[in-house]
C-alpha cells in the first residue's frame, strides 16, 4: 500500500494507526513502551475517576475519557478574568459533539489518544512521573503537557497538537467566549444581493430558472 | 440534445437507486468540474455531475466556524497530514473550495508554465494559449481588482509595510459581485456576493441541462479494456455516512475533479495505478503565519480576508525556495488552533486578536529538481492518508518568510510580533526578527498549514512518470480526463484557483472534441 513513499522509515502516526506499529516501534524502546501501555493494558491499577461534576452521558466519550478532557482543558484554559471557565460552555459536551463527528477509526484513536495522555505509566516512563494526569497537580499537569509538546518524538508532539485543537476549536466556537478575546460575532448584513439580473440563480429546482443568463458586471461594488 | 433546465439533487435524500447513462460524468463541482460541465453541456452534451459536498444557497450559508468547517470542509474541517504536522484547508460542497476560499484570483505565471514544458515536457499549455480561456473565467466569474482603499486593516498591514520595505506589492483581484465586506469568505458568502462555481458555472451547467448530484460519493470507477464504463457514487446523508442509496453513471466519457486528494484517493481506491505515479507529488503551499499586535483596532475578522500580496520573494535564485505573502482573516477558531502554546500565553495572544494582524507567507515547493512532494495513498482501514514531509529548503523558506512578515508588521508599526511556534518567538524591533533564525523549524514545533493542495496525478509527457498528459487525458486510459489542482506538476506560486478556471475552460474543448 505504501511500497512509493521514499519517507516510510520516518512515518509517524498517531499512536494506534492500524498500519502505524512498525514506524512507531522504530522508535526505539521508549515509543514500544508507550505503545505497550496504551494499547489496552489501562494500567489497571491507576484508575481515571470520573468527575461528578460532568453532565453526562456523552455520545463519544466514555464519563473517564470526558473527565480526562476536562482536566486538560482547565489547564490549557486556566483562570483568567472574563474568560468563562471550560465548565461554563460546556466545554465537554462540545468535545463529544466535535468527536462524534468523526469517523469511527479516527474518534477511537482520539478516545485512545486522550486514555494514553492520562496514562500512569506512559507517564512515568517517558516524564518520571508516576501519576495519572487527572490525578496530577496542576503544576505536575503543565509539565505533562509541555513534555509533550516539546517531545523529542513527533508522535507525541503530533498527539499535543490533537489535543490542543479539539480542545480550542470546541472552547473558542462557544460564543460565550467571544467577549473575552475582543470578538464582536458576525456583523449584520446588508439585503443579499440580487443575482437574478446578473446570474441563474444557484438555489434550481425543478420549477426552472427565473433569469437569463449574463456577464457580471464590469467593475465591484466597493464599501471602503 | 438535453432537454430544458437540469437540477441539483440531493443523493442523501433520494427514494430509489439511480441507474444514469449520459454522455459525460464530472466528479466535482469545484473550480475545474464546474467549468468543464457547463462548457459541454452548453454544446449539448448530457452531463451528470456528481459532488460529494452538500448544496448550500447562500441563504444557508453562517457566518459561524463552528458549523461552516463541519458542513463545508474535507474531514470537517480536520484534514491534515498524517503526522498533523501541516493543516490542509480543503472545501467540500456544491461549488468545492471556491464556495469557501479568500477570492484570491491570479492567472498562473508564465514562468510556471514554461517550467512545466521544459521539466515536465507539457506541450501546447503557454500563456498565449491560456489567454482567452482566463479572459473568458475573469468574465464570468467577475475578476476584478479590489482597490487599496477597500482594503481592511489587516490587508493595509501588508500593504503599508511591504511600502515601507520598498518591497513589490500589489492589490489582488477577487471574484466578487456587490461584496460588503463581511469578512466572512472562508464560511461561504451569506449574501452571494462571491462568484463561487455553485452560482456561476454549476448554475450554468444546470441551465443548460446538467443532472448534479449532491452529497455523492464517488467510491470507485469501472474500467474495461482502456475505458471506464461505469461510476459507482452512494448518496450521503447530512453527517456525510454513506446511505443505503445507489448512484451509477454510466457515460461516454469521464471527468476527474476531485481535487488533489480526492482524485487520487478515486484512482487509488479503484486500484488504477500502473506507473506507482498516482498520489505522488503533492504540493501544499506549505504556509507559516505570523500575528502583529497593534496599539488600535485591526479587527482582522471583518472585511475582505486577502486583498494585498507581495511577490517580492518570488525568485530568490538557484536552489532556493521561493516564498509569497499575503493576509488570512484572524476569526476565533481559526486563530485559536493556530497560535502557539498553551494555558496564559496562548489566553494572552487571543486577548489581543481584536488588535492584531495576521499575515502569511507561503513557500512554493515543487521547483527543485529533487523535490518531490508529498503523497496521497490509502490506509488499511479504507481512510485516505495525507503526507508531507518538509524539505530543508522549504524549512528555510519559511524561516525568512516568517522573518519577512515580522518585518512588514514591524514597518507598519505593530507593538510586538509573534510566530506561531510552540514557544512563540516574541520580536518588538527589527533587531529581534533574528530571534527566528534561532527558533526550532521542525515538524509540530511551528504550526504549518495549506490552503492549496495541489499535485498527485501530475501532468507530463512520460507515460511512467506522470499521470495525465498535455492535454488532462488520464495515460492508460483512453475516455477519462483529470480537470483539477491535482494535474500540476509543481506548485504555483500564487493562489490556484483561477489557473484552475482557466485550464478547466481550456481543457473542455478538447474534451468536447473527443465525444
Amino acid at each position: 500500500m505504501f511500497r512509493r513513499n521514499r519517507y516510510r522509515r520516518e512515518r509517524i502516526l498517531l499512536p494506534h494507526e492500524r498500519e502505524g506499529r512498525r514506524s512507531f516501534l522504530k522508535y526505539g524502546l521508549a515509543g514500544a513502551a508507550l505503545l505497550a501501555v496504551g494499547g489496552g493494558t489501562w494500567l489497571g491499577t491507576r484508575r481515571t475517576a470520573s468527575s461528578p461534576v460532568l453532565p453526562g452521558p456523552f455520545a463519544a466519550l466514555s464519563p473517564e475519557e470526558a473527565t480526562i478532557f476536562l482536566s486538560l482543558s482547565e489547564r490549557l484554559l486556566p483562570p483568567r478574568p472574563g474568560f468563562p471557565s471550560p465548565l461554563d460552555v460546556d466545554l465537554p459536551r462540545r468535545i463529544d459533539g466535535l468527536l462524534a463527528l468523526m469517523d469511527d477509526e479516527a474518534r477511537k484513536e482520539v478516545r485512545q489518544l486522550v486514555r494514553l495522555f492520562e496514562n500512569a505509566l506512559a507517564g512515568l516512563l517517558l516524564d518520571g512521573q508516576w501519576k495519572t494526569f487527572t490525578a496530577s497537580t496542576a503544576e505536575q499537569q503543565d509539565a505533562r503537557i509541555r513534555a509533550w509538546q516539546q517531545s523529542r518524538y513527533r508522535v507525541r508532539r503530533t498527539g499535543y497538537r490533537a489535543l490542543k485543537k479539539i480542545v480550542y476549536s470546541s472552547y473558542y466556537g462557544a460564543r460565550e467566549t467571544w467577549a473575552a478575546i475582543g470578538y464582536p460575532g458576525p456583523p449584520p448584513i446588508g439585503a443579499p444581493i440580487d443575482r437574478s439580473e446578473r446570474f441563474v440563480p444557484g438555489t434550481i429546482t425543478e420549477g426552472g430558472l427565473p433569469g437569463p443568463l449574463g456577464a457580471p458586471p464590469p467593475s465591484p461594488e466597493v464599501k471602503p | 440534445m438535453s432537454d430544458g433546465p437540469g437540477r441539483i439533487v440531493d443523493a442523501g435524500s433520494l427514494r430509489k437507486d439511480v441507474d444514469d447513462r449520459p454522455d459525460v460524468c464530472v466528479v466535482g463541482s469545484g473550480a475545474g468540474g464546474a467549468v468543464v460541465a457547463a462548457r459541454l453541456a452548453a454544446r449539448g452534451l448530457r452531463v451528470t455531475l456528481l459532488e460529494e459536498g452538500g448544496h448550500f444557497p447562500p441563504d444557508q450559508l453562517k457566518m459561524d466556524e463552528t458549523w461552516a468547517y463541519p458542513n463545508l470542509y474535507q474531514e470537517r474541517g480536520m484534514r491534515a497530514t498524517a503526522d498533523l504536522a501541516v493543516t490542509l484547508l480543503q472545501g467540500r460542497a456544491v461549488g468545492g473550495g471556491t464556495l469557501v476560499n479568500w477570492t484570491t484570483s491570479f492567472r498562473t505565471p508564465p514562468r510556471v508554465l514554461r517550467h512545466w514544458a521544459q521539466a515536465f515536457g507539457v506541450t501546447g499549455l503557454d500563456e498565449q494559449a491560456l489567454e482567452p480561456h482566463f479572459a473568458a473565467v475573469e468574465r464570468r466569474l467577475g475578476i476584478q481588482p479590489w482597490p487599496i482603499e477597500a482594503a481592511n486593516e489587516n490587508n493595509r498591514v501588508l500593504w503599508d509595510g511591504a511600502g515601507k520595505l520598498g518591497w513589490n506589492r500589489e492589490v489582488t483581484r477577487r471574484n466578487v459581485t456587490g461584496c460588503q465586506s463581511l469578512g466572512y469568505c472562508g464560511t461561504g458568502c451569506p449574501i452571494g456576493a462571491k462568484n463561487s462555481t455553485d452560482l456561476t458555472y454549476v448554475a450554468d451547467a444546470v441551465a443548460s441541462g446538467a443532472k448534479v448530484f449532491a452529497r455523492a460519493r464517488v467510491q470507485r470507477i469501472e474500467k474495461s479494456g482502456r475505458r471506464i464504463v461505469a461510476v459507482h457514487a452512494v448518496g450521503l446523508d447530512p453527517a456525510f455516512r454513506p446511505t443505503s442509496r445507489k448512484v451509477v453513471v454510466r457515460p461516454r466519457l469521464v471527468v476527474l475533479s476531485a481535487g488533489a486528494v480526492g482524485t487520487p484517493e478515486i484512482l487509488l481506491r479503484s486500484g488504477y495505478d500502473p506507473n506507482g505515479k498516482v498520489g505522488q507529488r503533492t504540493f501544499l503551499h506549505p504556509v507559516v503565519a505570523s500575528l502583529g499586535t497593534f496599539s488600535r483596532p485591526i479587527r482582522p475578522f471583518y472585511g475582505a480576508p486577502q486583498s494585498v500580496a507581495c511577490h517580492h520573494f518570488s525568485d530568490r535564485g538557484s536552489g532556493k525556495v521561493s516564498f509569497f505573502l499575503e493576509a488570512a482573516p484572524g476569526h476565533p477558531v481559526l486563530a485559536a488552533t493556530s497560535l502557539g502554546g498553551f494555558g496564559a500565553e496562548h489566553q494572552e495572544q487571543m486577548t489581543q486578536l481584536g488588535n492584531s494582524s495576521a499575515l502569511i507567507a507561503l513557500a512554493v515547493d515543487g521547483f527543485l529538481p529533487e523535490e518531490k512532494g508529498g503523497s496521497v495513498s490509502l490506509r488499511g482501514d479504507g481512510r485516505i492518508r495525507l503526507d508531507y514531509e518538509i524539505r530543508p529548503e522549504v524549512w528555510e523558506a519559511l524561516r525568512e518568510g516568517n522573518k519577512a512578515l515580522a518585518r512588514v508588521q514591524l514597518a507598519a508599526g505593530a507593538e510586538v510580533v509573534r510566530s506561531f511556534h510552540e514557544s512563540p518567538v516574541v520580536m518588538r524591533r527589527e533587531a529581534d526578527v533574528a530571534l527566528l533564525d534561532r527558533a526550532p523549524w521542525e515538524p509540530l514545533r511551528v504550526s504549518v498549514f495549506s490552503a492549496h493542495a495541489m499535485g498527485g496525478c501530475p501532468m507530463g509527457r512520460d507515460p511512467e512518470k506522470s499521470v495525465v498528459d498535455s492535454r488532462l487525458k488520464v495515460h492508460w486510459l483512453d475516455n477519462v480526463w483529470v480537470v483539477d489542482g491535482s494535474v500540476f506538476p509543481t506548485s504555483l506560486g500564487v493562489n490556484p484557483m483561477e489557473t484552475i478556471l482557466g485550464l478547466a475552460h481550456w481543457a473542455s474543448d478538447h474534451i468536447a472534441s473527443a465525444t
